[in-house]
């Protein structure tokens, strides 16, 4: 099934610079329907209000980190099948392990460019 | 000296127990003269011997209060480290500023109009000379990073100069993290040669899971063989 370029993205990141830094990605990526949150709490309740096809989570916020926000969503019984990415600094193999233990679907380390982003988020929704 | 001491009251009072007669005043006499010679030499040894850990104790103090001096830890206080720490917020705001032009630039011409070729061209020269001039801001923080490193590097040589002054034994082991949880994942950036690169990161979640603990189900052990 084709990716419909309209489906809505959330972006999580407690940078503004990197919100908009994704944004700008997405946008050239052909996907324009994109809403932003600054820290896992924030991006919980936009997401028990409106349904997302995808997430890209940055690790690293406060009061709610990437990390929590991902195992909030797959304890979920109506969130735990969105696709999830995380996009961080953290490097660590016990970061990237326990990741994909809480259910990641792909991971992303920063800093990085437009084609790894694209691949990762090809491998997570399909081709587009 | 002890030991003297109490050799020599010994013997003094074996020859008086050995008496049958009392004692004169001369023989009491000179039972206190030995006793005070003895006690004399007892408490000379005891100054000197206290006078010598005193004067290394107070040769410590005066070490450790010169290096404490050379520290200078009220300059530390209320000027090194304050301005060290404005110079890092500085470097913050400005690269934050820096690349929020550059990205406004960018922006710019992405969403320009191709129609007129001429005002096209004049507005992508504009946003590129916006961007070479956002650029200068690294020769700035270049020199707010070296102050920053200077005063990391005083604060380090003075320590050191302390550490050698007191000549104390300290824990030099990697200290333990105390942090529990999930809060032992949070380490931030990693320098070069530390973390994982992406590669590395894809190769991990293509591995099979491991095993969970316990039973392993069909399923289970199918994932593990991918």
């Amino acid at each position: 099934m084709a990716v419909d370029p309209q489906m809505p993205i959330l972006i999580v990141d407690d940078y503004k610079t990197m919100l908009r830094i994704i944004r700008n990605l997405l946008k050239q990526l052909g996907f324009d329907n994109v809403d932003e949150a600054t820290d896992g709490e924030a991006a919980f309740a936009k997401l028990k209000n409106k349904p997302y096809a995808l997430v890209i989570s940055d690790w690293n916020m406060e009061p709610m980190t990437g990390y929590e926000l991902l195992k909030q969503v797959r304890a979920d019984d109506g969130l735990r099948a969105t696709p999830f990415i995380m996009v961080t600094a953290e490097s660590k193999t016990e970061n990237v392990i326990a990741a994909k233990q809480a259910g990641v679907n792909n991971y992303i380390v920063k800093p990085f460019n437009a084609e790894t982003l694209k691949a990762k988020m090809r491998s997570v929704i399909g081709e587009f | 000296m002890k030991d003297e001491l109490g050799s020599h009251l010994r013997g003094l009072t074996d020859h008086l127990r050995a008496r049958t007669a009392p004692p004169g005043l001369a023989e009491v006499a000179a039972v206190t003269e030995v006793l005070l010679g003895t006690m004399q030499a007892y408490f000379r040894s005891l100054d000197t011997e206290l006078y010598r850990e005193f004067r290394n104790l107070s040769d410590y103090i005066a070490r450790a209060r010169d290096e404490i001096a050379e520290l200078r830890p009220g300059d530390l206080q209320t000027e090194r480290l304050p301005r060290a720490g404005r110079e890092l917020e500085a470097i913050v705001r400005s690269t934050e500023e820096a690349t929020n032009r550059i990205m406004s630039a960018a922006e710019a011409i992405m969403a320009a109009d191709h129609a007129d070729p001429e005002a096209f061209r004049a507005l992508v020269a504009d946003r590129c000379m916006a961007i070479f001039e956002a650029c200068s801001f690294q020769d700035i923080t270049g020199q707010r990073i070296t102050k920053v490193v200077e005063t990391l590097t005083y604060i380090e040589q003075r320590v050191g100069r302390l550490k050698d002054a007191l000549g104390a034994e300290f824990d030099e082991s990697v200290p333990v993290d105390s942090r529990e949880g999930d809060a032992r994942l949070l380490n931030g950036p990693a320098l070069e040669g530390e973390g994982v690169a992406q590669d590395e990161v894809d190769r991990l979640l293509d591995e099979p899971p491991a095993a969970p603990a316990g039973k392993a189900s069909q399923a289970d052990i199918d994932a593990m063989f991918g």
